[in-house]
């Protein structure tokens, strides 16, 4: 379904991603885990059209992503959620969930099911997004990109500025969409949260793939369970 | 020799003199004496024509208007859009004290130079206080500006309103049309330029380099932003005020009109970015030919503000970053090339 | 009473001509110094085109001239301004746009030096609550207040007036719901000339536009936008409610020159004390 190919990515002269490959196939979750400012961030944007890639290709669906601008990537069908969320804060939860939609347009299915995913929502739907606490915040950023029917939905530390528990709930919802067949890929460095979500996972550290395979694999893995999970 | 690592040929010893040679005193000052040469040799050309005279002492006052801009707004980042009400304050100020109060020029000139210097670190704190971005000091100057011109236009008693002000008492030298008071602007205008440059060198200059780059940074490294912020827009209304006050005493008369936006604040702001904002020499750049712009384009009539519209878009959508900055990349990247 | 009426209508006619100005400074970081142009560009239109066609036509034909005019703008000058970021990207908008009004200024005042847009709404004064009420005020109030009611309808129920806010609000948060900024951009400006238009028409009902009012127009339109919050379309409006009822106000109980300089001080006092408007961002 994605296939990104060798590429390179990054902020003025410097490279934060070097010649990345990886592939996300249909009904998969696949986690890129890393440490804090390892390149998640810059691959995903790169492949998500809010950062044009140096070099390499990105292929969505066997069509060519690069150099196409983020809102067609997104027509395409490759939802992004941010860590720093981007949502309308001056907007109620209703409006920025039918935002979501736009090119499709408001659609009243698709909205019950955000809510059977997120029934908070319901009950907050004419608060202003700026005004939830982080936890629904998070919520609403997944709900506003499922809200477009994306065929790749991509995250990036959706964790990022929850406590423990919430932290907990948003990959447990993450894993009601996986099971119902929703194709994910989740950059974290929460690891452990993000190699039981995974079906498969991607190492990176200095924007460069240091190790790949299934996500049982890398769970056991010595190298990673030191590095990442805090166990020696 | 402390930078030795490289290995010396005869090239990079040329190099090096040259390097050295640019970090000298003289060298800094150079461009300030060339400028002072040649327009002291403008007269010689033009001095038959009391017309280009008179022309030629206005260029002289906007480049004069334009070091002091460039010190506020290229140095220290602050948009200061009352250059006008500064010039105003300078002009009426040193005008109003004179026939009121029978004071002498000497006197009142330094006078209304204080009360502009005043107002600029009036403006400067109370941004620098609030937090202002650039916009929004240029909207609260620009609205200042306004106000100020409301005011020449309603206190009639004092300012004349817009029939406007005849200086009648004897300004001496600098009322003296022609060659005599051309050298009086001149000086002035080489005095400001070497200041700027002196600033430019001095640990005043090396701050104001760190808080145009990045404040927060400047701050954190110690530099009280604020403080170089207001000395910035003392020296710089300062300049402004003196050359309004000058310009005043050389006319000999002065209405709303003459400090108006348009007719100040505008063609300043043009002219300095025209030459590169913060450069040197962008006021003399900027003012030359925008003088000579101004007097090729005066047969339009009307039109004429037209065309220096379409000017300013070409230029602008031409060279960004203003002339002398296009002019030294071409040129280091010619040199380089050999 | 009589002071509270005319401020509103004043106060309304501001809002009017400062909304398309915040608008597009909310969405794209740019101020549109041309802005004042516009609306004079429009009035000069109108009141030429009113000569050879019935007046209702003249007007439509104004505005769409305002709009296009506004669409060359965003199409030419602003690609190069959006290619830049943060303080370049206000500054060469300054730059460029004033270069705009110079080029529109200088044309109109050349070719109309006399020509005035005069809108007169025949008929004896209204009585409303006691208070007489010129008709061409009325009709004013009543434009101005059915333009910004439909632009607070477009703005907050339809989809495309949402996807504006989202721009305004959150640029990449609207990317990523497949909204193009630059698309949004293009028509807010276009829709920005057609406002100035309406607002001059709204002068033209009370006093007269003509060639050489740009630059006014502009400068008070600016004072609005800022003292409202930049980028804010109710903040504009309120701010506008604010100057126009200050204005009436210091110069029926004071008068002359000092109503202007009252109206300045007001603006910068607001600015000071509020530097993000009274109604700071968001729409």
């Amino acid at each position: 379904m994605l296939q990104v190919e060798d590429l390179d990515a990054g902020y003025g002269e410097s490279l934060a991603v070097h010649a990345v490959s990886l592939h996300v196939d249909g009904g998969e979750a696949v986690a890129v885990i890393g440490s804090n400012g390892a390149g998640k961030t810059t691959l995903l944007r790169a492949i998500c059209g809010l950062l044009r890639p140096r070099a390499g290709t990105v292929t969505f669906n066997s069509e060519s992503l690069v150099g196409e601008p983020a809102h067609r990537i997104a027509r395409r069908g490759v939802a992004y959620v941010p860590a720093e969320r981007h949502l309308f804060p001056a907007m109620s939860v209703q409006e920025n969930l039918e935002l979501g939609a736009y090119p499709l347009r408001a659609d009243r299915r698709q909205l019950e099911l955000v809510f059977e995913l997120f029934p908070r929502l319901r009950d907050l739907l004419s608060q202003q997004a700026g005004t939830m606490s982080g936890g629904e915040q998070q919520m609403l950023a997944v709900g506003r990109a499922l809200m477009s029917r994306p065929g790749l939905l991509m995250l990036d530390e959706p964790t990022t500025g929850l406590a423990p528990i919430l932290a907990e709930e948003a990959y447990a919802s993450l894993g009601v969409l996986r099971g119902e067949g929703t194709t994910v890929l989740v950059a974290e460095q929460q690891v452990p949260l993000a190699l039981d979500l995974a079906d498969r996972a991607y190492v990176i550290e200095d924007g460069r793939i240091q190790m790949e395979g299934p996500a049982g694999d890398l769970q056991g893995n010595p190298d990673v369970r030191r590095a990442y999970m805090g166990i020696a | 020799m402390s930078e030795a690592p490289l290995p010396v040929d005869a090239d990079d010893a040329a190099a090096d003199t040259t390097r050295r040679a640019r970090d000298s005193v003289w060298w800094a000052y150079f461009p300030v004496m060339v400028t002072a040469v040649v327009l002291a040799g403008v007269p010689l050309v033009i001095g038959d024509s009391r017309f280009f005279m008179g022309l030629a002492v206005l260029g002289l006052a906007y480049a004069g208007y334009g070091v002091g801009f460039n010190i506020i707004f290229g140095n220290t980042n602050q948009l200061f859009l009352c250059l006008g009400a500064l010039a105003g304050v300078g002009a009426y100020g040193s005008s109003i004290l004179g026939s009121e109060m029978d004071l002498p020029m000497l006197v009142t000139i330094p006078l209304s130079v204080a009360g502009a210097a005043l107002l600029g670190a009036v403006f400067s704190w109370v941004s620098v206080r609030r937090r202002l971005d650039v916009i929004f000091v240029g909207i609260i100057t620009l609205t200042f500006s306004l106000m100020f011109i409301n005011l020449l236009l309603g206190q009639r008693d004092l300012t004349g309103g817009e029939t406007g002000l005849v200086i009648l008492y004897d300004a001496g030298v600098v009322g003296r049309r022609g060659t005599a008071s051309f050298y009086v602007f001149l000086a002035v205008l080489v005095a400001f330029l070497a200041a700027h440059r002196w600033i430019q060198r001095s640990h005043i200059g090396w701050a104001f380099r760190a808080l145009r780059d990045d404040e927060l940074a400047a701050e954190l490294a110690g530099i009280d932003v604020a403080r170089y912020k207001v000395v910035g827009g003392i020296v710089g209304s300062a300049m402004v005020g003196l050359i309004g006050a000058l310009y005043a005493h050389y006319e000999g008369f002065i209405s709303p009109t003459t400090f108006e936006l348009g007719n100040v604040d505008v063609p300043v702001l043009v002219m300095v970015a025209f030459g590169g904002i913060g450069s040197l020499l962008a006021p003399v750049i900027g003012s030359a030919v925008f003088t000579v712009v101004d007097e090729v384009l005066r047969p339009f009539s009307q039109l004429r503000v037209a065309v220096y519209g379409v000017i300013l878009l070409t230029l602008f959508l031409g060279f960004r970053r203003g002339l002398i900055p296009a002019a030294t990349d071409l040129l280091r990247r010619v040199t380089r090339r050999r | 009473m009589a002071v509270v009426f005319d401020g509103v209508a004043y106060g309304l006619q501001l809002g009017l001509l400062a909304v398309g100005l915040t608008m597009i400074y909310g969405l794209g970081g740019v101020l549109n110094l041309a802005h004042g142009q516009f609306a004079v560009l429009a009035a000069i239109a109108i009141a030429v085109l009113s000569d050879r066609l019935p007046t209702p036509a003249a007007l439509v034909a104004g505005l769409a001239i305002a709009a296009l005019a506004a669409l060359a703008t965003d199409a030419t000058i602003m690609r190069a301004v959006y290619r830049l970021d943060g303080e370049a990207r206000v500054l060469l908008s300054l730059l460029l746009t004033i270069g705009l009004a110079f080029v529109i200024d200088g044309l109109l005042i050349y070719n109309y030096p006399f020509t005035q847009l005069k809108l007169s709404v025949p008929g004896p004064a209204v009585d409303i609550l006691g208070v007489p009420m010129r008709r061409g005020s009325l009709a004013a109030s009543a434009l101005a207040l059915s333009a910004l009611a439909l632009l607070i309808v477009f703005l907050r129920y339809t989809r495309r007036g949402r996807a504006v806010r989202s721009v305004i609000q959150d640029e990449e948060g609207a990317q990523l719901c497949g909204i193009d900024p630059a698309r949004v951009r293009t028509a807010v400006f276009a829709l920005s000339g057609a406002l100035a238009g309406l607002a001059a028409v709204a002068e033209g009902l009370t006093s007269s536009v003509s060639a050489t009012d740009g630059t006014e127009l502009t400068i008070l339109a600016l004072i609005v936008t800022v003292v409202g919050g930049l980028g804010s379309v109710a903040g504009a409006l309120l701010a506008g409610l604010l100057l126009g009822l200050v204005y009436t106000m210091s110069q029926v109980y004071i008068g002359t020159y000092v109503t202007l300089v009252i109206l300045l001080l007001t603006a910068m006092v607001t600015i000071l004390i509020r530097p993000a408007g009274l109604l700071g961002r968001g729409v």
